[in-house]
């Protein structure tokens, strides 16, 4: 299954999330291009990481829609709009114990290839690796391959046989990324990608979400990291108490008067 | 007293290996959803009961084996669509209720089918009881013992050597991550209940030939068999097999020295020691999900 990349590729229209009394999401619009970084910023409280929930299927908006082109996702369970080609990662990386580095980037790769939107066909996911055909050893050789190549390009290439228990929390933070990028996502959102790094760290990040841009992939970056967050994204979406407050270009909204109220006021607050 | 206490051991490792069948059904549901799945005995009776009552109308063993098994498999299909998936928002103590809610109703049904008659199964293969250092097993413990190689071989290769499954274990190890790669969590429980169904329905078919099999004869098997998932450890297919065995020969040596009433009570003896002494069981991990 592919899915159609137009110029517009995620769509964000109206929507809303209540949790009982409190509006987290107040019907925010907005859309992300093929190819951009789309940061999304605002203070404490202001529904971003509600808004990725919402995108990626972890709760179903009260009201609104979110579509991935012509696709619609919302009602979708998390697996399918992943399968979709929408991906995300969280604030904390969280790894999967007992896996060296390179089996992390792999465990990815295999679902995407059980996941049958990529070339092997699924029935070849149940073949026996070593009893297999011709055909499976290449495509686990050209797995190894892959995963070898995502690590180098997340700066881990030196680290694919050490175990993830051993890496510091920066490594796990790229380790992250990369497994994310092993799905081959055309939407990534990343959920604050440069807390807890050091400024070496944060530029390896900001490296690769750029990479990623290059690739074709809409990046949309939570982050609270305003300064960093402004000189990688193309356009910005500032959210304050769960409503959009301004869009445009990263200068611009730094300028715009709401934005700095909303920043200040909740800096006195 | 020797020799009889190796006849006896014999006798329970034939018992061990069916137990070690519905522990690996108990250990598939409960890493894939969590859930412990008290009907889990029932679908060995199901498979049993289908193949004895379609060999009784004459239809040939391997026939009447295959038609078992699917008829079990279907059995796990629908108990997952109908009591499981509609309840997925419930919490553990729910999902308990509801598959020892499944399990009742199950038993009833077969009740309903084919009443409480006993059925009988001919072996699957004449010839003379096989000789082991002075002990002796019928050679129907061979096509069970062939079964479970077979069944746990095959898991084996599946999660060690498939991309499927690493999707499985990917999921099992950390469900939001997996989500995230678009593995498909309810494809795979749907998938675990088949699959865990079938084997227990094969364990069926290929055991009821030595005891024969009757209506509530799922009960035993259930029971059995979660005291062996738990005793090698809920989380380890490994831990079911050895699990299975181990209790099997306790049972039936405890059994054969005291009495055969003594059976069951040595195995929910083993439970509690277990629990109190090695919660995690034989092979498993202390912590479950990180």
């Amino acid at each position: 299954m592919t899915v159609a990349v137009s110029a517009t590729t995620l769509e964000v229209r109206g929507v809303s999330m209540r949790f009982g009394g409190v509006l987290a999401v107040d019907d925010v619009t907005f859309a992300a291009r093929t190819g951009e970084v789309l940061g999304v910023m605002g203070p404490n409280g202001a529904g971003k990481t509600t808004l990725f929930n919402v995108i990626s299927g972890v709760q179903r908006p009260t009201a609104g829609a979110v579509s991935l082109g012509p696709v619609p996702l919302t009602g979708h369970s998390v697996d399918r709009i992943a399968s979709l080609g929408v991906t995300r990662t969280f604030q904390t990386p969280v790894m999967f114990w007992g896996l060296t580095v390179r089996e992390s980037i792999a465990v990815a790769l295999a679902a995407r290839e059980f996941g049958g939107s990529y070339p092997p066909p699924p029935a070849r996911a149940l073949l026996v690796a070593g009893l297999g055909t011709q055909g499976r050893r290449r495509a686990d050789a050209v797995l190894n391959e892959r995963a070898d190549a995502l690590l180098a390009s997340a700066g881990l290439a030196h680290m694919g046989d050490r175990a993830t228990e051993s890496l510091a929390f920066g490594e796990e933070r790229l380790l992250e990324l990369a497994r994310a990028l092993a799905v081959e996502p055309v939407v990534l959102l990343l959920d604050e990608p440069l807390s807890g790094l050091n400024p070496e760290e944060v530029e390896d990040v900001l490296t690769l979400v750029r990479a990623a841009r290059t690739a074709g992939v809409a990046v949309l970056l939570v982050e609270h990291a305003v300064g960093e967050l402004l000189s990688v994204a193309d356009r910005v979406v500032v959210l304050d108490h769960g409503r959009k407050i301004a869009e445009g270009t990263p200068s611009a909204v730094a300028a715009d008067p709401l934005v700095i109220d909303a920043y200040i006021g909740d800096e006195l607050e | 007293m020797i020799a009889q206490i190796w006849q006896y051991v014999l006798g329970g490792v034939v018992d061990g290996a069916i137990f070690a069948l519905v522990a690996a059904g108990f250990v598939l549901i409960y890493q894939v959803t969590g859930i412990i799945n008290f009907a889990q005995g029932e679908f060995v009776m199901v498979g049993g009961m289908t193949a004895a009552s379609l060999a009784a109308a004459g239809m040939p063993p391997l026939g009447a084996a295959a038609i078992a098994v699917l008829v079990a498999a279907c059995v796990g299909a629908l108990s997952y669509l109908l009591a499981i998936r509609p309840a997925r928002a419930a919490t553990g103590v729910t999902l308990i209720f509801i598959t020892l809610g499944l399990d009742v109703a199950l038993r009833g049904l077969a009740l309903f089918v084919w009443g409480t008659n006993p059925y009988s199964l001919p072996a699957f293969s004449g010839g003379n009881a096989v000789k082991l250092f002075g002990g002796a097993l019928p050679p129907q413990a061979m096509w069970v013992l062939g079964t479970d190689l077979i069944v746990f071989a095959a898991l084996y290769l599946f999660f060690a050597r498939t991309y499927a499954g690493t999707a499985v274990r990917a999921a099992v190890a950390n469900p939001p991550i997996a989500s995230t790669f678009g593995i498909p969590l309810r494809t795979f429980a749907f998938a675990s209940f088949v699959v865990a169904a079938a084997i227990g329905g094969l364990g069926g078919v290929v055991i009821t030939p030595i005891p024969g099999v009757q209506y509530d004869a799922g009960l035993t098997y259930g029971l059995a068999g979660f005291v062996a998932a738990v005793l090698g450890g809920l989380d380890s297919l490994p831990g079911a097999l050895l699990g299975g065995f181990v209790l099997g020969i306790v049972e039936h040596v405890a059994g054969g020295l005291l009495s055969p009433g003594w059976e069951q009570g040595v195995g929910f003896l083993i439970l509690v020691l277990v629990l109190v002494l090695r919660p995690q069981g034989l092979l498993g991990r202390a912590v479950r999900r990180a």
